[in-house]
């Protein structure tokens, strides 16, 4: 797809000689959300996985900014403009909120303010270590963290994940900001609500495959609840 | 056990021949280093066979050399010699078998640790060789021992190594070849997967260091009549870590390996050292080039042609035993039941019961504790309240072997099983798994058991036919389906499966759902499913039990859990 | 102060922060790679016989500082790339190697200067009076030293950024690759940092100790169980299994004698590989 930011095509790819993502093609444009969805254990996280270098590929391509990322480790990828706030793990559990914003250039109280202020109740821990937080609270972590780097993709897997209401419709307005100002997000996610908040065309997996995809717009509640739950 | 004759024939011959060839220097040389080869022979099938690498074999060479020197001084003319000897020989094996218990004991005690221990102990032995003087001699050790009563040249002491030699390797043969072998390389492999096929993995591993023991013992009691001297340091550091490289250096996995490399080395080094100053240097070298490019030393090359001469015919004869009798009460009832890790609550008071035969399948979103159930079942996870009954009786605190051989499957949601293994290897341990005594895992015969379900798992999956297969080049839905069979043939009343549609495609995940059906039925089980792919469990469950937030939500049909206000909630996503 | 307990106090500090030193680059290098790098008392070891090197080319004592830091730095660089590196996923693997690693170097040292034991001159001598007691100057700088080396790299580690980077991948590599910490460059540079810690403690332990080849094994010994004591979670954890190895053999061997000393060491470590293998301070 020409204008894509990210695309791929044909990507295959598991755990050792497990192949749990079989041939998954898509592709995000800048300022522009593409959700993922699909019930637990599709490959989901495997995909990011696979897309963010953390996993290598059996076979398929993946190309950012016009150039292949293959063989790229995953920080070679970050440098290039992938942010990825994975699914689990989303913080480190041994330094303080403070330090997991500014680990990697010293924290900037300007460029981080009006998330922190979005999110008090990280404000308010900014010297306690990651590790007291609750689930949701390192999920929302893990997320300002993705929206204050400078990357141009955005990979975020389940940032809604154990998060409160009222914090995910903000965090819908920030990624609406981010798409506004010309990012691509590529987003797995369980919540449907949310998902269609955000997306602006979704792919639903299944099997490791990929079983549905368009315009967000073009497909139905029942279509999607149809693929993934009761 | 033509081909075992013809191997022990020819070893036989080779070692009778030898000293005419190379003449009496060399014999009396060789003989020496036989006695190190035994000790190796150890190492090799503690290190190459069970995983477990041995730091400190020394120790229990030294000991038997101290036993052995001792009895020969004070007893040097008495009949007692015939039991005290044997009992120099045995008596390390005996020792390490009780460190084996008491160090694998109810947990599994990563290599490195073990390795370790084993190191501090062979310091510790020195320690005391080195200064109980009166017993050991301190420093210079046990001089002036008699030599065997009888023996006199070097050729004599030559046959005596010789003969020890070809013994322990003839009877390694046989092991590795016997169940006992597969299960210590299964353990190796996969120590979860033997223990969830019922077996007491830290006897196995007990047992296989106390074999070890024995081996460095054999070589430790020979060595003191034919050196005629003891000191401390052949219970230290340095012997320990030759015969750890001769093992490595010659094959560790392999029969002959560490044989070779004793002897090769051995002699090369007492050859070459005086000669070529960097000898030492480039000993080191060459283990860190075999440590890192060719991990299975020199035989490794030779080897697998010979193992091919004696392949084990394939293909299966009569029925294993019977399992025992089956408990008369099916199902299982948690009650109240809490699991938390570090701060994390994981189970907070889970109900859940099954009385009755039955597909049951466990559903909810991520982190309800699913998977957590399971482990709290089976012993993998400790318990800190509740009660677990399972077939009618209390089970708190029982372990996954003893729990499996009373009829308790389980199948892990990553197929586990042994890759390296053929897949009639991987089905014999499922086969021997609560049915095999301890004669059966010496008896070759217990290669070709078979059972009524094996057969019938065979024709409805003609891919399992085919037992010469490795199993870990199968794809992964026949892998999945194979640790189903492996799980099955195992005749369980509970069976517990998680997630066996994972990583599946939609053609494999029906094959797995007809396989479930027909086990179900087939041994009239109790089979609970932990399942995201609500087509799966539309299929298959009888009743469908909710798990969340570490407790059951509801239970019913899987028509009453769709109408469900409470499951449509927490699964659309709690804040929708 | 009783003067024979003020000499045996200030012993007891000297082997425990000495050891803690010895330990601090092997723990480092454990916490991030999860290598255990048992050839790390053979570069303690090539550090002493830096100082002696120095010594018998009638160069100042501290030069033997550089010139050690380069030899072990230069050869860890080497050893990372081609034994570590190649086995992050095989760690019972770069156990052997390493140890294979620590024998060759051991060996390659006895080829060149033999097996005897070698002495290098106390660069301070004279001793100082401490509470009544009179303690070797020598001695007393060096616990200083390594007290102030342990506490420095204690703050760096805490306080620099390198050292909260060090600490994340110690946590989560995954996401420290995804955040873009250079994993692979940070991995070596910690190697090779663990190698230079050792050399510098060889280099400043040599004229306590009698130099030979073997010096390395009592070292990597000690140190495993100081790690094993301590359990591999913290600095706690490393200072006080450095105190409890340190303090028992220096307390035991100056009640008795050496070999009780080490004998007891050993009695604890085996203890603790069997039945607390994570230590008194297990990682999280």
């Amino acid at each position: 797809m020409s204008g894509s930011l990210l695309s791929f095509a044909g990507v295959t790819g598991g755990y050792g000689a497990t192949t749990v993502v079989r041939g998954v093609g898509g592709a995000v444009a800048a300022g522009e959300a593409c959700c993922v969805l699909g019930r637990n254990g599709v490959g989901k996280t495997t995909l990011m996985r696979l897309l963010t270098g953390h996993l290598p590929l059996q076979s398929g391509t993946v190309d950012f900014a016009g150039r292949s990322l293959d063989g790229l480790a995953p920080d070679r990828r970050h440098r290039l403009g992938l942010v990825y706030c994975p699914q689990e793990r989303p913080v480190f559990d041994n330094l303080s909120v403070r330090d997991n914003l500014g680990l990697m250039e010293p924290f900037d109280a300007h460029r981080h303010a009006p998330l922190l202020a979005a999110f008090p109740i990280l404000e308010a821990r900014m010297d306690q270590s990651a590790g007291t937080l609750s689930g949701g609270e390192r999920k929302i972590l893990s997320f300002v963290r993705g929206v204050a780097e400078t990357g141009q993709l955005l990979l975020l897997d389940e940032p809604s994940e154990g998060v409160q209401q009222e914090n995910v419709e903000r965090m819908a307005g920030f990624l609406h900001e981010a798409k506004a100002a010309g990012r691509a997000l590529l987003v797995v996610e369980q919540n449907l609500a949310f998902a269609r908040e955000i997306a602006d065309r979704v792919m639903v997996m299944d099997h490791g495959a990929v079983v549905l995809a368009g315009a967000a717009a073009d497909i139905t509640e029942d279509t999607l609840a149809a693929h993934m739950h009761v | 056990m033509a081909s075992f004759l013809a191997h022990s024939a020819a070893l036989v011959a080779a070692l009778a021949v030898l000293p005419h060839l190379v003449g009496e220097f060399w014999a009396y040389t060789l003989a020496l280093y036989f006695l190190y080869a035994i000790a190796a022979l150890g190492v090799g099938l503690c290190w190459g066979q069970a995983g477990l690498l041995p730091l400190g074999q020394a120790m229990f060479f030294g000991l038997a050399a101290y036993l052995s020197g001792l009895s020969l001084i004070h007893f040097r003319d008495s009949w007692l010699l015939l039991l005290l000897l044997p009992g120099a020989a045995l008596a390390p094996g005996l020792l390490a078998w009780g460190i084996g218990l008491l160090v694998f004991r109810g947990r599994t005690l990563t290599g490195p640790f073990f390795a370790m221990i084993t190191l501090a102990l062979t310091l510790l032995a020195f320690q005391i060789a080195n200064s109980w003087n009166d017993v050991t001699g301190g420093f210079n050790g046990l001089k002036n021992i008699p030599g065997l009563p009888g023996l006199g040249d070097f050729i004599d002491l030559y046959y005596v190594s010789a003969a020890a030699l070809a013994a322990c390797v003839l009877g390694i043969a046989w092991l590795r070849r016997a169940p006992a072998g597969i299960l210590w390389r299964a353990v190796a492999q996969n120590e979860q997967r033997v223990r969830f096929c019922g077996f007491a993995v830290q006897n196995a591993k007990a047992a296989v260091f106390g074999i070890s023991g024995a081996l460095a013992g054999i070589g430790g009691a020979l060595y003191a009549p034919q050196q005629s001297l003891v000191t401390p340091q052949l219970c230290g550091f340095i012997l320990s870590a030759d015969l750890v490289i001769w093992a490595a250096v010659g094959g560790r996995s392999t029969l002959y390996g560490p044989v070779a490399g004793a002897v090769l080395i051995g002699i090369l080094t007492a050859d070459l050292r005086d000669e070529i100053s960097y000898w030492e240097v480039i000993l080191a070298a060459i283990f860190i080039v075999v440590v890192l490019y060719f991990r299975q030393g020199l035989m490794g090359f030779v080897e697998p042609w010979f193992e091919r001469l004696w392949r084990r015919p394939a293909g299966r004869g009569r029925d294993g035993p019977d399992r025992p009798v089956a408990p008369s009460e099916a199902g299982f009832a948690l009650d109240d039941i809490r699991v938390r890790m570090g701060s994390v609550s994981i189970l907070e008071g889970l109900d859940l019961a099954v009385d009755r035969p039955g597909i049951y399948c466990l559903i909810g979103p991520n982190g309800a504790g699913k998977t957590s159930c399971f482990n709290a079942m089976t012993g993998e996870m400790p318990v800190r309240g509740g009660q677990i009954r399972i077939f009618g009786r209390d089970r708190a605190g029982a372990t996954a072997d003893s729990l499996s051989r009373i009829g308790v499957g389980r199948k892990f949601q990553a197929p586990s099983l042994f890759p390296e293994f053929t897949v009639a290897e991987n089905f014999n341990i499922g086969l021997w798994g609560g049915r095999a005594r301890l004669p059966d895992l010496l008896r070759m015969r217990s290669h070709s058991w078979s059972s009524a379900i094996l057969r019938e798992a065979q024709t409805r999956f003609p891919f399992l036919a085919d037992e010469d297969r490795r199993a870990g080049d199968l794809s992964h839905g026949q892998r999945q389906i194979l640790e189903l069979v492996m799980v099955l043939i195992a005749e369980p009343r509970l069976i517990l499966l998680d997630e066996p549609s994972a990583g599946l495609s939609q053609a494999e995940t029906r094959e797995v759902i007809e396989a479930i059906r027909w086990v179900g039925g087939r041994l009239d089980a109790c089979t609970v499913i932990v399942e995201h792919d609500m087509t799966f469990v539309r299929e298959l469950a009888d009743r469908v039990f909710v798990l969340h937030q570490g407790r059951l939500l509801a239970s019913g049909t899987v028509a009453e859990i769709q109408a469900d206000e409470r499951v449509r909630a927490v699964y659309v996503g709690a804040s929708a | 102060m009783d003067p024979i307990l003020t000499t045996n106090v200030l012993n007891v500090v000297y082997e425990v922060s000495t050891l803690a030193v010895v330990v601090l680059g092997l723990a480092v290098v454990f916490g991030l790679l999860g290598v255990m790098n048992l050839a790390h008392g053979e570069f303690v070891m090539i550090g002493a016989y830096c100082a002696f090197f120095v010594q018998a080319h009638d160069l100042p004592f501290l030069a033997a500082v550089p010139l050690a830091l380069l030899v072990c730095g230069f050869l860890g660089l080497v050893v990372e790339r081609v034994l570590v590196r190649p086995l992050y996923a095989r760690p019972f693997d770069t156990l052997l190697a390493t140890w294979g690693l620590g024998m060759l170097l051991r060996e390659a040292v006895e080829a060149v200067y033999g097996r005897g034991f070698r002495s290098v001159a106390t660069p301070l001598t004279g001793s100082v009076e401490v509470l009544g007691a009179d303690y070797p100057a020598y001695r007393l700088l060096l616990t200083l030293v390594s007290v102030a080396l342990v506490a420095g790299l204690v703050w760096w580690f805490v306080r620099s950024a390198t050292g909260r980077r060090i600490r994340a991948v110690v946590n989560n590599p995954e996401l420290a690759a995804s955040v873009g910490i250079p994993v692979t460059a940070l991995a070596r540079n910690t190697f090779v940092f663990g190698c230079g810690l050792a050399a510098l403690s060889g280099v400043m332990l040599a004229p306590l100790l009698p130099v030979n080849p073997t010096l390395g094994l009592d070292f990597i010994l000690k140190s495993f169980f100081v790690l094993v004591v301590g359990g591999l979670g913290s600095l706690v954890g490393l200072i006080s299994g450095s105190g409890v190895i340190g303090g028992v053999e220096s307390v035991v061997s100056a009640v008795s004698d050496r070999t009780w000393g080490y004998t007891t060491v050993l009695v604890i470590a085996i203890l603790f590989l069997w039945l607390r293998p994570n230590g008194l301070f297990p990682r999280t």
